[in-house]
C-alpha cells in the first residue's frame, strides 16, 4: 500500500468517523416524527456517511492498482517542503495557552508575550533569533492596538492585570 | 438610478470615506500581493475597525479592500511569479517570462490598467442588472430560495478543487456545523450540550477567520521554517509615461480584453466558481484565438490582459447573487455579507427597495475604489514590494492577534475567540485531507437558509414535497442541480474531458 493511499484511508476513515458521531447526536434531538427540527440534520448525517464510505471504499479499492490516480492526487503535495509537526505542535500550544489565559491575564500582558515566543518558533532555520527586535514588535503591538480599539473604536479588550 | 448614484457619490466623497478607502486599497493591495495572505483575510481583519462605523463608511471601506486585493494579487504574480491569490495564476504565465525579458513594468502596467477595466466593467453591468434581478427576485418564496441554494451549493461542491466526494463532504459538513444552535420553525435546541453560548450556532464570521487566517498561521508553521524565501525582482520606473505599454498595444487587446471581462463576469455570477476559475478559463480561449498561440507562456502581454481582465470582472459578478439574493458566490463575497449582517443590513431584493440609497453608495464605492486601484497600485509600486518583503514569521503571529482583536470584538465573549482556534484546527485538518474549504463556508451560510426554507416551502403545501417540483423556477434550479451533478459524474467516469472541465477543475 503505497503512503498516498494510506492518507486517502486515513481520511476516509475519520470521515467515515466525523459522520457517524453527528449521526448519534442527530438520532438525539427530540422529535423524529413527519418533518420537524431533526428531519434536516439526520438526512445530512445519512449523505455524510455515504460520503466517508465513498472516501474509504475508493482508497481501499486503489490499493490494487496503486498507480492509477497517482496524478489526481498531487497538485497540492508540495513534496519538496520540509514538514514539522514539532512547530505546528508548538504553535497551537502557545495559541492554546494565549486563548485561556486571555481572560485572566489580560489582552495587552498575554498579546505580549504569546508574540514574543511565536516569532522565536516560527524564525526560519537559517536566520538567527532577534530578541531585542523581537521582544520590542511584541510589546508595541498590543499597545496599539489596545490603545487603538478602546479610544478610536470603543471595543474593550480584557484588560485583566493591566487595570487601568 | 442616476439620481440615486448622484446621491451615493456624494456620500462616498466625503474625506473621513475616502481617507478610509484609500487606506482599505492599500492594505488590499498589500493583503492580494502577499502569497499566503487573500482578500477573505482582509475583509475579515479589517471588519472589528468597521463595528462603530455607519453603514456607509464601513461598507465603503470593506468594498475598497475587496477591490485593492483582488487586483493586488498581480504584483506577486509577475515580481514573484508566485500568484498572491488563486485568481492571478493565469498572470504568472506570461507575467513571469515578461519579467524575465526586462519587461516587469510592462507587465504590471498592462496587469494593472486591464484589472481596472476589468472591474469597472463589471460593475457598470452590475449597476445595470442587479436591479432587475432584484426585481425579479422579490416574487420568490420558500421554494425559489430552497432551490437556489441547493443549486448553489452543488455547484460549488462538485466544483472545488480535488475529488468531488470530498467536495461533496466539506459542503454538507459545512450545512451540518450550522445546525448547531436553536432551529428554525420550532426553536429546538439542537447540538448544544448545554452551553448556553451556542444556543446562536457558531458566528459566520468566527468560522471564517478560523479557516482563512488561522488555519494560514497553523500551516505557516508546517513549513515556513524551511521555505526558500523568492527575491522580489526589481523594476525601474524610470523613464516610464504612462502605464508602460503602447497605445497601439492597448487597442491590440481590447478584443481579448472585452472577451476575457465577459467571461470573468459570466463566471463570477455563477455561485461557487469565481476569480480562481475565470483566469485560468479566460487564458486558454484568449491563447486560443490569438494569432500567435505559440508565443502565450513566453511572455505574450495578452496573457497577462486576459487573466487580469477576467479576475476583476469577477468583481462586479459576485456580488450580483449577494446583493440581490443574499447568496455569497464565492469565499471573499462570503465574508463581505457578514459584513453587511454587522452593519445590520439584510442583502436580498429588498434591499434595493428599502435601502436604494446605501446600494448605489456601493455601487460608486465600488467605482471609487477601483480608480484609487488604478494609480496607488501603479505610483505606489516600489512601496508594495518592500512591502512583500516583510517576514511571514513576524507578519502571521500578528495576523492572529488580530484575529483573536476580531473574534472578541463581535460580541465582547471569550466563546468567539475559542470558535476561532477551533476553526483553525479544522482548517488546518482540511487542508491536510485536500479537502476545499470554499464548500464548507457556503454550505454554513446558505444551510440554514435551505434549511429554513425547506421547512418553510413544506409549510406551505402541507408537508407536500411535490411543490418544489411544480413551481417552475425551484424545479428548473433543482434540475439543473441534478443535472450538474450527473454531468460532474459523466466526467469523472470519463477522465481528460474537455477544456473547460479541465480549467474547472483546477
Amino acid at each position: 500500500m503505497t503512503t498516498a493511499n494510506k492518507k486517502e484511508l486515513t481520511i476516509g476513515v475519520a470521515m467515515l468517523g466525523a459522520s457517524i458521531a453527528y449521526l448519534v447526536m442527530a438520532y438525539r434531538v427530540p422529535g423524529h416524527d413527519g418533518i420537524d427540527a431533526a428531519t434536516v440534520p439526520t438526512l445530512l448525517a445519512i449523505l455524510l456517511c455515504l460520503l466517508g464510505a465513498l472516501q474509504t471504499l475508493s482508497a481501499i479499492g486503489n490499493r490494487a492498482r496503486p498507480a492509477a490516480e497517482s496524478d489526481a492526487d498531487a497538485p497540492e503535495q508540495t513534496s519538496a517542503s520540509v514538514v514539522e509537526p514539532l512547530t505546528v505542535l508548538k504553535t497551537l500550544g502557545l495559541i492554546l495557552i494565549y486563548v485561556v489565559l486571555l481572560g485572566p491575564v489580560g489582552f495587552p500582558i498575554m498579546t505580549a508575550l504569546y508574540l514574543y515566543l511565536q516569532f522565536i518558533v516560527l524564525t526560519p532555520v537559517n536566520q538567527k533569533v532577534r530578541h531585542l527586535l523581537y521582544a520590542a514588535i511584541a510589546v508595541v503591538t498590543p499597545a496599539v492596538i489596545y490603545l487603538l480599539f478602546r479610544e478610536a473604536f470603543d471595543l474593550l479588550l480584557p484588560a485583566g492585570l493591566l487595570n487601568f | 438610478m442616476l439620481e440615486l448614484l448622484q446621491q451615493g457619490f456624494g456620500a462616498v466623497f466625503s474625506l473621513n470615506i475616502m481617507l478610509l478607502m484609500l487606506g482599505g486599497v492599500a492594505v488590499g493591495i498589500v493583503f492580494g500581493a502577499v502569497p499566503g495572505l487573500s482578500a477573505t483575510m482582509a475583509v475579515a481583519l479589517c471588519l472589528p475597525l468597521t463595528f462603530t462605523m455607519g453603514p456607509q463608511a464601513g461598507l465603503s471601506l470593506l468594498v475598497a479592500l475587496f477591490v485593492g486585493a483582488t487586483s493586488g494579487g498581480l504584483i506577486s504574480a509577475i515580481l514573484l511569479k508566485i500568484p498572491g491569490t488563486p485568481s492571478s495564476i493565469a498572470t504568472v504565465f506570461d507575467g513571469g517570462p515578461l519579467m524575465e525579458q526586462g519587461l516587469g513594468v510592462k507587465a504590471l502596467g498592462v496587469g494593472i490598467v486591464f484589472s481596472f477595466l476589468g472591474t469597472i466593467f463589471s460593475i457598470i453591468a452590475l449597476m445595470f442588472i442587479a436591479p432587475q434581478l432584484a426585481k425579479v427576485a422579490l416574487s420568490f418564496g420558500p421554494h425559489e430560495y430552497f432551490a437556489i441554494a441547493v443549486f448553489s451549493l452543488t455547484l460549488i461542491a462538485t466544483l472545488s478543487a480535488g475529488s468531488m466526494v470530498k467536495g461533496l463532504f466539506a459542503g454538507t459538513l459545512g450545512i451540518a456545523v450550522s445546525t448547531v444552535g436553536i432551529a428554525p420553525v420550532e426553536a429546538v435546541r439542537r447540538f448544544t450540550f448545554g452551553v448556553s453560548e451556542l444556543n446562536g450556532g457558531f458566528s459566520m464570521l468566527t468560522v471564517m477567520i478560523g479557516m482563512f487566517a488561522v488555519a494560514e498561521v497553523i500551516k505557516l508553521a508546517e513549513t515556513g521554517r524551511h521555505a526558500v524565501r523568492n527575491k522580489a525582482g526589481s523594476v525601474s520606473m524610470k523613464q516610464i509615461k504612462g502605464f508602460g505599454f503602447s497605445l497601439k498595444e492597448f487597442r491590440q487587446e481590447l478584443p481579448n480584453a472585452t472577451r476575457s471581462g465577459l467571461i470573468g463576469l459570466a463566471v463570477g455570477i455563477l455561485p461557487g466558481i469565481g476569480a480562481g476559475t475565470s483566469n485560468l478559463l479566460s487564458y486558454i480561449v484568449a491563447k486560443k484565438r490569438a494569432k500567435q498561440p505559440e508565443t502565450y507562456g513566453k511572455g505574450n502581454i495578452g496573457g497577462v490582459v486576459a487573466s487580469e481582465t477576467a479576475n476583476n470582472a469577477g468583481i462586479g459578478g459576485a456580488m450580483m447573487p449577494l446583493m440581490t439574493l443574499g447568496i455569497p458566490g464565492d469565499t471573499t463575497t462570503a465574508i463581505l455579507l457578514g459584513g453587511f449582517l454587522i452593519h445590520g443590513i439584510q442583502p436580498g431584493p429588498l434591499l434595493f427597495v428599502s435601502q436604494g440609497p446605501l446600494v448605489y453608495t456601493i455601487f460608486a464605492a465600488l467605482l471609487v475604489a477601483s480608480v484609487m486601484m488604478l494609480f496607488m497600485e501603479f505610483y505606489g509600486l516600489r512601496l508594495f514590494i518592500k512591502l512583500l518583503d516583510v517576514p511571514k514569521h513576524i507578519l502571521l503571529p500578528i495576523i492572529l492577534v488580530l484575529c483573536v482583536v476580531g473574534a472578541f470584538g463581535l460580541s465582547s465573549r471569550l466563546f468567539d475567540v475559542w470558535s476561532i482556534l477551533l476553526f483553525g484546527v479544522l482548517g488546518y485538518a482540511f487542508v491536510k485531507a485536500g479537502m476545499p474549504v470554499a464548500p464548507f463556508i457556503i454550505g454554513f451560510i446558505l444551510g440554514p437558509m435551505a434549511e429554513t426554507n425547506l421547512r418553510r416551502g413544506l409549510m406551505l403545501s402541507d408537508g407536500n414535497f411535490a411543490s418544489f417540483f411544480t413551481n417552475p423556477i425551484a424545479a428548473t434550479f433543482l434540475g439543473l442541480a441534478l443535472a450538474f451533478v450527473l454531468w460532474q459524474l459523466y466526467s469523472a467516469v470519463r477522465p481528460r474531458g474537455g477544456v473547460l472541465g479541465q480549467a474547472l477543475r483546477t
